[in-house]
C-alpha cells in the first residue's frame, strides 16, 4: 500500500470522507469493503468501477442520490489511467496487510472524528419571529404535566407477543410444563403458564405551532415536553408552514432549557399553517418512523391554508402506515365549535381518536377515553 | 466462519448476468454487480425497493445460479425466535416420556434425552446455519420485524452461531449467502445497514420492462409488449396510492393475451384495470381523461413507425397532468 498522494486507495478514502461529510452513512469499514470490491472487478471498466463503489459505500436510498451527485465531479478530475496499476498493486499487499489497518484508513477515521459534520436538516432561513418563552410559569402546569404522563402511558402501552412466566391462567408454557412433567412421570400434576408482556408503542407527535394556535402554544409545548419525558420513544415535530424535528431540543432536563433551545432552532414560529405540506414533509423525510406500533398524535386546530387534497392524501398514508392516529384539537373545547374547517373535514376520516385538548379537564377526559379505547384495541 | 475457499463463485459480473438471464431474470449491471460482490466479499445483500420490482426473485435466482438451496425466512410483525430459529417438538418429547415410563432412568437422564437434537424443530435460521453446504438465506421483508428481533438478526449475521440453552452453541459449518429485502415500511437500523451491501431496485426502464414482458409472457407480440411497457411507464407517473410493479405488468400482460387483445384501447384497459391498480381511487384516476390521450400517443407513435422511446416523455407529462 503506497500512501503517496494520488494513489487509487487515497482517492477512494478521500471520496469516502466526502460522502460522509455530505451525510452518507459511510466509514472506514465501507471504504475497506470498497477497496476489496475494486480488487474483484475490472477497474479499467469505468462502469464496473462506479458500480463497485456504489454497492459498497452507501447503504440507503437517500445516500445513493448523494453518491450519484458526487461521483462524477469527484472522479472526473482523477485520471483513471493510473488506476489499473494501483489496483493491481493493491491485492497482493492487501492480503498481507489488513485494509482497515492501513495508515490512510486510520487517518480517515481520525479525520472523521475531528471533522465530524452535522448534516444540515433545515436551514434556519425561515426565522420570522422568535418567541419569548420566559413567561412560562412552571408551577401552574404541574397538574397538567401529571395528566400528560398518565395519557402518555395509556397511549404507549400495548400487549407484547413475547411472553413471560405467570402464575395462573393465560397461555400454557409448554417448555416448562414438560420439564415439570418429567419430574413426576405420568400425569400433568402442574401446568406452567406464561402471559404476554406489556410492550411500548412508539409515539410520533406532530404539533401545530402556527399563528392560529398561538394561544395554546405554551401549553402545547408543555404537553410535548411532558410526553417525551414520560415515554422513552417519542419523536416530536412542530410545524407551521414547514416541519421541524424537535426531539433533541426537548431532550433536556428542564423545561426552560428546552424552551430556550426550541426558540432558537424552530423557524417560522407562529407563521401561517400548511398542515398538508408539513405532513407530507414528515412522510418524505421521516416516514420510516411509522410502523404498526406507532401512534401518531397530531395536535392542531385544522386551519390549513394549503391544498386540502394534499392533507387528505398525507392523512391517508399516515393512517395506512401507523397503528393509530389521534388528533387533539384545542378548539374543540370552545362552545359552538364544529370541526368544519376544510382541513379538519378532510383529515377526520383518517383519525381514530378525535379529542379536545384545551385545558386540564379536557385532558382528563381524553385519558379516560384512551383507557377504554386502547384496551379494546 | 465457514470455509471461504470451498465456496463456488460465478467468475465475474458478466457471468452473473449470463446466469441471471439463463434463469429468466432480466437484470442490469447494477444488480449483477451487487450480487457478484455480495458473493465475493461474503457480505449480506440488502435489497430495497417498492413492492413488485423483483427483490425476492434475486435470492431465488442466486440460489439456482449457485446450484444451492434457498432457505426463506418470511418476516412479519411479531416474528419470534421460536418461528425463526428453533422450537422443541413437544409431541415427540411427550411420546418419549410415555415410552420411558418405568424404564427406571432418572429424571435428569430423561430430560437430557428429550432436550437433544433429535427433538429439535429447525426453523429457517437454524436450517441455514446447519446446512451441509452454503445455502442462500432469504430474509424477506425484514422491515416488518420489531427492533429487538432486528438486533437478534444482526447478532446471527455477525457471529453465525446460535446458542440453545439445552444443547449448547451451534456454529455455522458454511456461512450462507444472505439476501435481505425491505419495503421500507420501517427504517432499518444503521448497524444492520452497515452489515450489508446495498442495492436499490427501481421500477424498470422502458427497455428493461419491454425485455421482461417479451421474455416472460408467452404469445405476446412485440407491438403489444411495447405498448404495455410504454403504458406502464406513463401510468407510474400518475398520482397513485399503489404504483404497479413488475408483477402487475406480467399479470396484466397475461390478462390481455387471455382476452385475445393485440393492442391497447380504452375498453381493453378498463376490463383489465384490476390487474394493475389495486385501489378504487387509483382505478378512478387511471380511467380519467388522460387515458384516451395516452393511448392516442402510443398508437400514433407506432403507426408512424417511430420508436416508442421518443414518446415516453410526452406520455409522462400527460400522466402528470
Amino acid at each position: 500500500m503506497r500512501p503517496e498522494f494520488g494513489s487509487l486507495t487515497e482517492h477512494v478514502v478521500e471520496f469516502g470522507r466526502r460522502l460522509r461529510a455530505a451525510g452518507v452513512l459511510c466509514g472506514p469499514a465501507e471504504v475497506a469493503d470498497a477497496l476489496r470490491a475494486l480488487q474483484a472487478v475490472d477497474v479499467v471498466d469505468r462502469e464496473a468501477f462506479r458500480l463497485a463503489l456504489r454497492s459498497t459505500l452507501p447503504h440507503r436510498r437517500e445516500d445513493l442520490r448523494v453518491f450519484d451527485a458526487l461521483f462524477e465531479p469527484y472522479w472526473m478530475g482523477r485520471a483513471t489511467r493510473q488506476q489499473p496499476q494501483d489496483a493491481r498493486d493493491a491485492p497482493s499487499q492487501a492480503q498481507a496487510e489488513p485494509l482497515a489497518g492501513a495508515p490512510s484508513v486510520q487517518r480517515w477515521a481520525q479525520g472523521a472524528e475531528d471533522g465530524e459534520q452535522e448534516v444540515p436538516g433545515y436551514s434556519p432561513l425561515e426565522i420570522l419571529g422568535r418567541k419569548d418563552f420566559s413567561t412560562f410559569r412552571e408551577d401552574e402546569l404541574d397538574a397538567i404535566a401529571r395528566l400528560v404522563v398518565a395519557i402518555a402511558r395509556r397511549i404507549a402501552t400495548r400487549w407484547s407477543r413475547r411472553r413471560r412466566r405467570a402464575r395462573r391462567s393465560h397461555a400454557l408454557d409448554m417448555r416448562r410444563t414438560l420439564r415439570l412433567h418429567l419430574r413426576w412421570g405420568g400425569a400433568f400434576p402442574e401446568l406452567a403458564f406464561q402471559r404476554r408482556r406489556v410492550r411500548k408503542h412508539r409515539i410520533v407527535l406532530l404539533c401545530d405551532v402556527s399563528g392560529s394556535m398561538d394561544v395554546y402554544s405554551r401549553f402545547l409545548i408543555q404537553f410535548v415536553y411532558a410526553l417525551q419525558g414520560a415515554v422513552g420513544r417519542v419523536e416530536s415535530f412542530v410545524f407551521s408552514t414547514s416541519l421541524t424535528r424537535v426531539t433533541r431540543e426537548l431532550r433536556t432536563p428542564s423545561l426552560r432549557g428546552a424552551l430556550d433551545r426550541l426558540s432558537r432552532s424552530v423557524p417560522n414560529w407562529s407563521g401561517g399553517t400548511k398542515i398538508g405540506a408539513s405532513l407530507r414533509q414528515f412522510l418524505d423525510h421521516y416516514g420510516g418512523l411509522l410502523d404498526r406500533r406507532t401512534v401518531v398524535l397530531i395536535v392542531s386546530d385544522g386551519w390549513d391554508t394549503g391544498e386540502v387534497d394534499v392533507l387528505r392524501r398525507a392523512m391517508h398514508e399516515i393512517r395506512a402506515r401507523a397503528a393509530r392516529v389521534i388528533w387533539l384539537n384545542p378548539l374543540l373545547g370552545s362552545p359552538g365549535y364544529q370541526p368544519l374547517t376544510r382541513g379538519m373535514q378532510a383529515a377526520l376520516p383518517y383519525v381514530d381518536v378525535f379529542a379536545s385538548a384545551h385545558n386540564a379537564d379536557s385532558l382528563r377526559e381524553l385519558e379516560h377515553a384512551l383507557g377504554k379505547r386502547l384496551r379494546a384495541g | 466462519m465457514g470455509d471461504v475457499e470451498a465456496r463456488p463463485t460465478l467468475g465475474d459480473v458478466e457471468a452473473i448476468l449470463a446466469a441471471l438471464a439463463h434463469e429468466g431474470y432480466i437484470a442490469d449491471r447494477e444488480i449483477a454487480t451487487a450480487i457478484y460482490l455480495s458473493i465475493e466479499l461474503h457480505k449480506p445483500l440488502l435489497v430495497e425497493g417498492a413492492a413488485g420490482v423483483g427483490k425476492t426473485e434475486i435470492a431465488k435466482v442466486m440460489a439456482r445460479a449457485l446450484g444451492t438451496d434457498l432457505i426463506r425466512l418470511q418476516c412479519y410483525e411479531g416474528l419470534d425466535v421460536h418461528t425463526a430459529l428453533y422450537e422443541w417438538n413437544y409431541q415427540k418429547q411427550m411420546l418419549r416420556i410415555r415410552l420411558e415410563e418405568g424404564s427406571g432412568r432418572s429424571p435428569e437422564e430423561k430430560e437430557q434425552t428429550i432436550f437433544s437434537e433429535p427433538f429439535l424443530l429447525r426453523r429457517p435460521l437454524l436450517q441455514a446455519i446447519t446446512h451441509p453446504r452454503a445455502p442462500v438465506l432469504l430474509i424477506d421483508e425484514v422491515d416488518r420485524v420489531d427492533e429487538e428481533f432486528e438486533a437478534f438478526l444482526l447478532e446471527v449475521l455477525s457471529d453465525w452461531q446460535i446458542t440453545i440453552p439445552e444443547i449448547g452453541t451451534i456454529r455455522a459449518q458454511h456461512v450462507p449467502y444472505v439476501v435481505l429485502t425491505s419495503n421500507r415500511t420501517r427504517e432499518l437500523s444503521d448497524a444492520l445497514r452497515r452489515r450489508c451491501l446495498y442495492l436499490w431496485i427501481d421500477y424498470p426502464t422502458f427497455e428493461k420492462e419491454l425485455a421482461i414482458v417479451l421474455r416472460k409472457v408467452p404469445g405476446v407480440s412485440r407491438r403489444l409488449a411495447e405498448q404495455i411497457a410504454a403504458f406502464l411507464h406513463a401510468a407510474r407517473a400518475l398520482d397513485l396510492q399503489k404504483v404497479p410493479g413488475v408483477a402487475e405488468t406480467l399479470d396484466w400482460s397475461a390478462a390481455l393475451i387471455r382476452l385475445h387483445r393485440d393492442h391497447l384501447d380504452r375498453e381493453a384497459v378498463e376490463r383489465t384495470l384490476g390487474c394493475l391498480f389495486k385501489h378504487h381511487e387509483d382505478q378512478r384516476v387511471a380511467k380519467g381523461p388522460w387515458l384516451d390521450r395516452a393511448l392516442a400517443v402510443i398508437a400514433e407513435a407506432q403507426r408512424d413507425g417511430q420508436a416508442l422511446e421518443a414518446s415516453l416523455d410526452r406520455l409522462e407529462r400527460l400522466a402528470k397532468g
